[in-house]
């Protein structure tokens, strides 16, 4: 792995801004370093304004790091090529309203030097694939923030990127959009594409991450894979099907008689709320 | 989403060019769509309305209706002053704080585009937004002055004929009416007309590259286009009077830094039937470069350094 160019490579970042008055300085991002390598999901998670969506900007160039270095697939991110093989979508975007979500697409397909016959199949491949093939004439102004949250993701693939950055890409999303683009993020993975996400959406960080960092107050306060961060080192589950009483009664029994070791709980696992949400709603669809 | 993920494509860098011609192509539609067009109405209506401002006159029947001509071209290159400036200084003050305050802004900067190419592609989609706005002006301007002109030449032509006027005198009398009605220093007018509101459009860029709200840099271009026709005489009285050094480079350097509108008023001149030099076209249109190109370089500079 020694010899792979990270995807992402944020070394001791340091971002001051100076507050509008007195001119002081506030730190938003403290001496964060991120290594994220390619075909990698990694989340960021942290509380509003602990510097999540600072340092996100710190590695596409829109602001300028105080001190340290970003870098994507080896090239600082400060240089406008580096962004060739980036897609992003920021946190809330809005987008042209008086552009149909087709013309929204080839605009930015056009900014990426696409032209011709392969914009235009790749506009109708990424408007299937984001389901809004019903919606491609009608005007942004008149989709709901689903919709958006969606023709911003397509925009973010619109050259197909080799990362993919999102901030807060499920805000302001119902459960079954939410959905829909945790899938996509999935399949991206299958790919072999880069995700960095940011979010304090915890439980869907969860779901679609390999590695997270927690970020607080600037500074990084947890990296890791996740299955190490959250596994509870102590302890051991097993999840049995249609298990008789008696069988439970014998296990109970059985763990009572090893000294030193003590049955937490037992019971029945429970669904999320969003799981059942899901269900149901699906069980209507014609 | 059960569709197939999209096929892998690779995309070519594009050029500085091409991105500009995107850039500028999608604010112009923008503001088309802003439906900004409906000036025209209030346009055709001065313009057919300067008809009828028959103006008391103190010539003599042989060049009775020229003051008419004359009324259509004041009126037509008046309002086609204030509307074009109008236009390119509120336009442009709108594109760039709505794209940061939309996070549009983002979206284009995440993709390779340079911020130089995304600031000239938005000048240049206002600056064709002026010029498509003149060219629709021009042709409604010319189609009225060409059919009062022909009215009032037959008019004379007629007068002239039944009081017995020699071929030559006809021919100087036909030569005098066609030099008031369209002709090619009206266009060099109108083109005048378009170099100044581009100044102005690059200028409220410049301005709008460090301002936070459109009022602001409405506001602030209003007031350095009036404080540009008092340019050259503020400048002579600072430089005339025999001021100190210091004054004088600070003259100079305003005189650089503020383009000389006065000097976009040689259309006056055409109004009354005069030509415009093609050599004054020429200055002209230097100015302007010079100006548009100064203001883009110096917002470029702001806007480069600028974070979002």
């Amino acid at each position: 792995m020694a010899d792979v160019i990270p995807a992402v490579e944020i070394c001791d970042l340091v971002k001051d801004f100076k507050t509008s008055f007195r001119r002081q300085k506030l730190r938003a991002v403290a001496g964060v370093s991120i290594r994220i390598q390619p075909g990698e999901v990694y989340g960021l998670i942290g509380p509003n304004g602990s510097g999540k969506s600072t340092t996100m900007k710190a590695l596409l160039g829109l602001v300028a790091p105080t001190a340290g270095r970003c870098a994507i697939f080896g090239q600082d991110s400060l240089r406008v090529d580096s962004r060739r093989e980036v897609g992003f979508l920021p946190e809330n975007p809005y987008f042209y309203k008086h552009l149909s979500g087709t013309e929204t697409l080839r605009f930015y397909g056009k900014l990426c030097g696409m032209r011709g016959r392969v914009l235009d199949d790749r506009v109708r491949e990424l408007l299937a694939l984001v389901d809004l093939e019903s919606a491609r004439d009608r005007r942004l102004g008149g989709y709901s923030k689903g919709m958006l949250q969606r023709i911003g993701l397509a925009q973010a693939l619109v050259q197909d990127p080799r990362l993919l950055i999102l901030d807060e890409p499920t805000a302001g999303v119902d459960p079954i959009g939410s959905r829909q683009i945790r899938d996509l993020i999935f399949r991206l993975r299958e790919r072999g594409m880069t995700v960095f996400l940011c979010s304090h959406l915890l439980e869907q960080v969860q779901e679609v991450c390999d590695r997270v960092g927690i970020i607080f107050q600037g500074k990084m306060v947890r990296e890791g894979r996740l299955d190490d961060l959250i596994a509870i080192e102590d302890q051991t589950e097993i999840i049995l099907r249609d298990a008789s009483p008696e069988l439970i009664a014998r296990i109970t029994a059985l763990v009572a008689t090893c000294p030193g070791t003590e049955l937490v709980r037992s019971g029945k696992p429970r669904t999320t709320l969003e799981r059942l949400f899901l269900r149901e709603t699906h069980r209507d669809d014609p | 989403m059960s569709q197939p993920l999209v096929s892998p494509v690779r995309s070519a860098p594009g050029s500085h060019y091409g991105r500009i011609a995107v850039i500028a192509t999608h604010a112009f539609t923008q503001l088309v769509r802003m439906k900004v067009f409906y000036f025209l109405a209030v346009f055709a209506v001065i313009t057919i309305g300067s008809n009828f401002f028959d103006l008391p006159q103190h010539v003599g029947p042989e060049a009775a209706g020229t003051n008419v001509l004359n009324s259509i071209k004041s009126w037509s290159l008046g309002t086609m002053t204030l509307f074009s400036v109008v236009f390119a200084i509120v336009a442009t003050a709108l594109l760039l704080p709505k794209d940061v305050e939309d996070r549009t802004l983002y979206t284009i900067l995440a993709k390779p585009v340079p911020r130089l190419d995304y600031l000239a592609g938005k000048l240049l989609g206002v600056i064709l937004l002026v010029l498509v706005s003149l060219a629709l002006m021009d042709v409604l301007m010319t189609a009225v002055l060409q059919i009062r002109t022909s009215m009032i030449l037959s008019g004379q032509l007629e007068l002239a004929h039944s009081r017995g006027w020699s071929a030559a005198e006809i021919a100087s009398l036909r030569s005098d009416i066609l030099g008031q009605g369209p002709n090619a220093s009206l266009q060099g007018a109108v083109f005048v007309v378009f170099l100044r509101a581009s100044i102005m459009a690059s200028l409220a860029l410049l301005i709008s590259t460090f301002s936070s709200s459109t009022l602001f840099t409405s506001i602030i271009s209003f007031l350095i286009y009036f404080i540009g026709h008092f340019q050259a005489d503020a400048r002579d009285v600072f430089l005339g009077a025999g001021s100190g050094s210091m004054t004088r480079a600070i003259s100079l350097l305003l005189a650089l830094a503020l383009p000389d509108f006065h000097l976009f008023n040689e259309f006056d001149a055409v109004i009354q039937g005069q030509v415009m030099p093609l050599i004054l076209l020429g200055k002209l249109t230097g100015i302007g470069l010079f100006y548009a190109g100064f203001y883009l370089i110096a917002s470029w500079f702001i806007f480069a350094e600028k974070e979002f």
